[in-house]
C-alpha cells in the first residue's frame, strides 16, 4: 500500500448495512462506513460519502462514528440524489456528472473507492467508472468479522484493477501470450528475433482487434499459414463464430471475379442457375483472408471497400444489398504504394487495410529457423504418413549447411523447403536419409534456382563481377551492391539513380552531389554506371 | 545517534514508544529499523503513529519516516514544549498509552503542562487508564512529580470517544525502595457499564463476592455515559506501600461470568504472591527508577516487555539494571 499519499475514500452511504440501530447498540454491529475507518494499517483520511439527502440524518451519524473513531478522517458528505438507485442509466449518469466535476488529484491522494455498500447497480456503475479511468482508484471491498454481530474489526482488501500488479496474474498473462505465440508459429520453436518480435507483435493486436490485417512478404513466406492461425487462436477464444474463407485474388479474373467475391442472384447472367452466397458473405463473423490482394480488379477492389466500411455489398443482379461482418486479412507480396502510385490499386483501400501491416522475412532472410522448421516438416511428414524419416547426422550438417549458406536464396521459401523435404523423405531408403540423397537434392535446388535467378540482381553480380568477383565480396557488401546495381539498371541515367539511392539524405538536404556518391561507390568495385546498366562482363 | 533493532525482545510497539519516551528526556535521536518485523502486517500502525506524533509535538522533533507501515524511523528530538497539549487517537490506539510515552518528558520539564487526549481509555490491549491513575501516578508521585490523571470521559472499545486530562507538576526523581507491600488497606470491586442493562454490573460483581466474599460496601457498581456500549470490571488491591488494579473487559456475546471471573483470577494471582509490583506496573517503573539514579523494586516476575524495557533502558542510559529472579520474585536494582 502506498502511505505517502493521504487515503481519500469515494463510497455510497449503506442505508441498510451502515443503519443497524440508531442507539448505542449500533457499535455492536458490523458497520462497513464505520469499519473501513477503524483499520490500524489504514488510515482514512478524507471520506466522501454519497448519500441521498433523504438519508441525511443517517450520514450524519454516520459521519460522527467515524469521527470518534478516527479523528484522523474529514466526512464530506455528497449529496446524490437519486429517484431510482437501482436504475443504471440514471445511476451511471449521476456517477459520471459526479466523477467528472470532481478534482481528483491522483498525484497527491490515493483514491479507493467503497464497494461493498450502495445497492448493486451503484456497485457495478463504480467498477465500470473505475475500469474506464473515470475514476483513478483502487477498489475497496470490506467484509464482516468472523462472527457477523460483534464489535470487531471486520477485513477490507484492496483490489487493483491493473491486472500487471498481480504476480501471479501477470505470469499467467505471460504464459497465455507464449502459447499464442508458439501456436502462430505452428508450434515452430523459431530463433529468429526479428521474427519472434513480430509474432509477438501479430498476438498483441491482431487477436484482440477486428482491424483489418496486412501480411506483405514473398510468396511462400507463410502468409497463409499465419492468418489461419490468426483465426484458429480467435475461434479458439470464442472471439469469432464464423469461419475462415481464404482465397487468392490471382485467381479472381474476369466476370466471375465479382460474383466469386460478393455473390449472385440466380439469373443474374448466363450460367448464373442458382444463388451464390459469395466469399463475403461466407465468411460472414468469421475472418476472409484475401491472397495477393494486389491483383483484385478496380471494381472488386471499391465493392469491398464499401463491404469493409459498412458491412454492406450488393451481390450481382440483387435488388436488395448484403451483409457481413469478417475481419480481413489481406497478403501480399507486392509493394502496394507502387500499385497505387500505377493507379492500380485504389488508395483509400490500401488506408483502410494499412492500419496494421506486418511484413514477413522470406526463409533466406531467417536462417537461425531453417532447423526448426527442418525438424517440424519431418514431424508433419510423419503425422501424415504415419512413417518415420531421419536424416544420417553427416547428411543433416551437409543439409542444414547448404540451406543456411548465402547460395541458398530459397526464392519460394516455405514453399521450396517442403518441397526439397518432400521429396528428400519420399526418396529416403528405410526412412533414412543419407548424404547421397541430400547432395542430389543440393544440386536439384540449385539448378532450378539457378534457372529462375536468371534476371536476379545477384546474378547480375556475378555477371559484373564473375563468381570469384563474388566470392570475394562480404555478404554486407554484396547485399548492398546488388541493390544498387538493380537500381542503376532500372535508371536511365547516373543522375536519376543517385536520386533514388540516396533519396533520404536529399530530403534532408545533406547530400548535394548524389550522381558523384554513386559513381564513387561503383568504383570501389572496379564498375562503371554505363557497364553496370548493359550489363557486359568484366574485360 | 541510538540505533535500535524493531524486532527485538517483544518486538511489538512497546520499544518504540519508550524508545520516544528515553529521547525525550535525554534529546537524544535515534533510530529504528526492522519495526514490528516478523509480524503478520509489519511495520508502524496507526496505533504506534499516534505515539510518534504526539512525542513530535512535544519534543519539537524531526521525524523520518513516520507513514502507515514503515519499518525504520529517525527521530531527532528538539526543546520540550511545556503548557497545554491536546491529541486525538482514535478508537484503536489507546490514550494511556500514548500518555505514557510523552509522560516521562513533561514531568522531567522546567513547566507545568496539561495533555489532554481524546479516543480509547478502556482498551483491552492496554493498561486502562485508572491503573495509570491509580497504580502508576502515586509510585511517580512518591518519587517526586505529581500527575494528576482525571478520566473526563470513559472511552470504550470499540466506538472510543473518551477524554483524558493530565496536569503534570514536574519534579526531580528521588530514588525509592519497592519491595514490600506493607498491610492490606483496601480490597474492592468496581464495575463500570456504558448503556447496557444494569442486569451486567449485578452478575459481574455477585461472582465477586462469591469468589472473595467480600461485602456491598466493596462492590460498586458505576453507570457512565459514552457514545457506544462498555463494560469494565476492576479490582483494586490496596496496601500500605503498592496499589494494585486488575481488570477484564466485556464483550457482546461474552458471558458476564467469564468476564467476572477472568478479573478474580488475576486477583488471586496477585494475592497470592508476595512481590509489590504487578506485571504492568514493573513495566511502567524501569523508567523512572533509571532516571532517577538508583533504586529497586521488587516484582512478579517480568514479562517479555518488561526484559526488553530493561534491555533498552541499559543500553540508552549506560547505567547498572541488575535483575534477581527466582520463581516467584524479581527483583531489580538500579544505579
Amino acid at each position: 500500500m502506498d502511505s505517502k499519499r493521504p487515503t481519500v475514500v469515494l463510497g455510497f452511504l449503506g442505508v441498510k448495512l451502515d443503519d443497524s440501530r440508531r442507539d448505542a447498540k449500533r457499535w455492536d454491529h458490523w458497520r462497513p462506513s464505520v469499519d473501513l475507518c477503524r483499520h490500524d494499517d489504514l488510515v482514512v483520511q478524507r471520506f466522501e460519502l454519497l448519500a441521498d439527502s433523504k438519508h441525511n440524518s443517517l450520514a450524519r451519524q454516520v459521519a460522527a462514528d467515524i469521527a470518534t473513531v478516527s479523528p484522523e478522517t474529514t466526512v464530506e458528505l455528497r449529496a446524490l440524489d437519486l429517484v431510482d438507485p437501482w436504475d443504471f442509466e440514471e445511476v451511471f449518469g449521476a456517477l459520471l456528472d459526479f466523477a467528472r466535476a470532481y478534482p481528483f488529484a491522483p498525484e497527491r491522494e490515493d483514491y479507493l473507492v467503497h464497494m461493498t455498500t450502495g445497492t448493486h447497480v451503484a456497485q457495478i456503475c463504480l467498477f465500470l467508472l473505475v475500469e474506464a479511468g473515470y475514476i483513478p482508484a483502487r477498489l475497496v471491498q470490506v467484509g464482516p468479522p468472523a462472527r457477523m454481530n460483534s464489535s470487531a474489526l471486520g477485513t477490507y482488501s484492496v483490489i487493483d484493477l491493473d491486472l500487471s500488479r498481480y504476480d501471479k496474474l501477470a505470469a499467467r498473462f505471460r504464459r497465455e501470450r507464449d502459447e499464442h505465440a508458439h501456436s502462430l508459429k505452428s508450434g515452430i520453436a523459431t530463433r529468429n528475433t526479428a521474427f519472434n518480435a513480430l509474432i509477438e507483435r501479430i498476438e498483441r493486436v491482431a487477436l484482440d482487434s477486428d482491424a483489418p490485417v496486412l501480411l506483405m512478404g514473398p510468396t511462400g513466406a507463410g502468409k497463409s499459414q499465419l492468418a489461419r492461425r490468426v483465426y484458429e487462436l480467435r475461434h479458439e477464444r470464442r472471439a469469432l463464430a464464423g469461419p475462415f474463407v481464404e482465397v487468392n485474388c490471382a485467381t479472381l479474373r474476369g466476370e466471375t471475379a465479382m460474383s466469386a467475391l460478393f455473390g449472385h442472384k440466380k439469373g443474374a447472367f448466363t450460367g448464373a442457375a442458382s444463388d451464390r452466397p459469395g466469399l463475403l458473405r461466407s465468411a460472414d463473423g468469421g475472418v476472409l483472408f484475401l491472397d495477393e490482394i494486389g491483383e483484385l480488379g478496380l471494381d472488386e477492389q471499391a465493392m469491398l471497400l464499401r463491404a469493409l466500411e459498412e458491412g454492406r455489398f450488393l451481390p450481382v443482379g440483387a435488388d436488395s444489398e448484403a451483409t457481413s461482418r469478417f475481419q480481413l486479412i489481406a497478403g501480399t507480396n507486392r509493394d502496394l504504394r507502387a500499385a497505387v502510385r500505377e493507379g492500380r490499386f485504389r488508395d483509400d483501400l490500401l488506408a483502410r487495410i494499412d492500419l496494421w501491416t506486418f511484413r514477413l522475412p522470406g526463409l533466406a532472410q531467417r536462417v537461425e529457423d531453417i532447423e526448426p522448421n527442418l525438424d517440424y516438416e519431418l514431424q508433419q511428414w510423419e503425422r501424415r504418413r504415419g512413417q518415420r524419416v531421419s536424416f544420417s547426422r553427416e547428411a543433416r550438417e551437409r543439409f542444414l549447411a547448404f540451406a543456411t549458406s548465402p547460395q541458398a536464396r530459397w526464392p519460394g521459401n516455405f514453399r521450396d523447403f517442403n518441397a526439397a523435404l518432400t521429396r528428400l523423405a519420399t526418396l529416403a531408403h528405410g526412412g533414412r536419409i543419407d548424404t547421397a540423397l541430400v547432395d542430389e537434392e543440393i544440386e536439384r535446388l540449385r539448378e532450378a534456382w539457378g534457372e529462375a535467378q536468371r534476371d536476379s540482381s545477384v546474378d547480375a553480380l556475378e555477371e559484373l563481377l564473375g563468381p570469384a568477383g563474388v566470392a570475394a565480396l562480404d555478404r554486407f557488401d554484396r547485399v548492398q551492391l546488388a541493390d544498387v546495381v538493380s537500381v542503376c539498371r532500372a535508371a536511365r541515367s547516373l543522375s536519376e539513380a543517385g536520386r533514388e539511392l540516396f533519396a533520404a539524405s536529399r530530403a534532408r538536404k545533406s547530400s548535394s552531389n548524389d550522381a558523384d556518391r554513386l559513381r564513387k561507390y561503383l568504383a570501389r568495385f572496379g564498375l562503371e554506371f554505363e557497364r553496370v546498366r548493359s550489363g557486359s562482363t568484366p574485360r | 545517534m541510538h540505533s535500535l533493532d524493531g524486532s527485538r525482545g517483544e518486538g511489538g510497539g512497546q520499544i518504540l514508544r519508550s524508545a520516544l519516551s528515553l529521547a525525550l528526556v535525554t534529546g537524544q535521536p535515534f533510530r529504528i529499523h526492522s519495526i514490528r518485523a516478523g509480524r503478520p502486517k509489519p511495520g508502524l500502525k496507526r496505533q504506534h503513529l499516534a505515539a510518534v506524533l504526539a512525542a513530535q509535538r512535544v519534543g519539537s522533533a524531526r521525524v523520518s519516516g513516520a507513514v502507515l507501515g514503515s519499518s525504520e524511523l529517525v527521530f531527532e528530538p528538539g526543546a520540550i514544549q511545556t503548557g497545554l497539549h491536546r491529541f486525538a487517537v482514535g478508537s484503536a490506539g489507546s490514550a494511556s498509552l500514548v500518555l505514557q510515552t510523552i509522560l516521562p518528558a513533561l514531568w522531567s520539564a522546567n513547566a507545568p503542562s496539561t495533555v489532554e487526549i481524546e479516543g480509547g481509555t478502556h482498551n483491552p490491549l492496554a493498561p486502562p487508564a485508572d491503573f495509570v491513575r491509580d497504580v502508576f501516578l502515586p509510585v511517580l508521585a512518591r518519587m517526586g512529580p505529581r500527575v494528576e490523571l482525571e478520566i473526563v470521559r470513559y472511552g470504550f472499545f470499540p466506538a472510543g470517544g473518551g477524554l483524558l486530562r493530565a496536569t503534570i507538576t514536574p519534579a526531580p526523581l528521588r530514588p525509592i525502595e519497592l519491595t514490600e507491600r506493607g498491610e492490606r488497606t483496601l480490597h474492592r470491586a468496581r464495575c463500570l457499564v456504558a448503556n447496557l442493562p444494569p442486569v451486567v454490573a449485578a452478575r459481574e460483581l455477585a461472582i465477586v463476592r462469591r469468589e472473595f466474599g467480600w461485602g456491598p460496601g466493596q462492590l460498586e457498581e458505576a453507570r457512565v455515559p459514552g457514545p457506544g456500549p462498555g463494560n469494565v470490571l476492576s479490582i483494586e488491591l490496596g496496601f500500605e506501600h503498592v496499589r494494585e488494579l486488575v481488570s477484564a473487559f466485556g464483550e457482546r456475546d461474552r458471558a458476564s461470568e467469564f468476564v467476572a471471573k477472568e478479573a478474580c483470577a488475576a486477583a488471586r494471582t496477585y494475592l497470592e504472591h508476595e512481590a509489590p509490583v504487578g506485571e504492568h506496573l514493573a513495566d511502567q517503573l524501569v523508567l523512572p527508577f533509571a532516571l532517577a539514579g538508583s533504586g529497586r523494586f521488587r516484582a512478579l516476575p517480568l514479562s517479555l516487555h518488561a526484559t526488553t524495557n530493561i534491555e533498552l533502558v541499559r543500553e540508552w542510559l549506560g547505567g547498572r539494571i541488575d535483575v534477581a529472579s527466582d520463581e516467584r520474585n524479581a527483583t531489580v536494582s538500579f544505579g
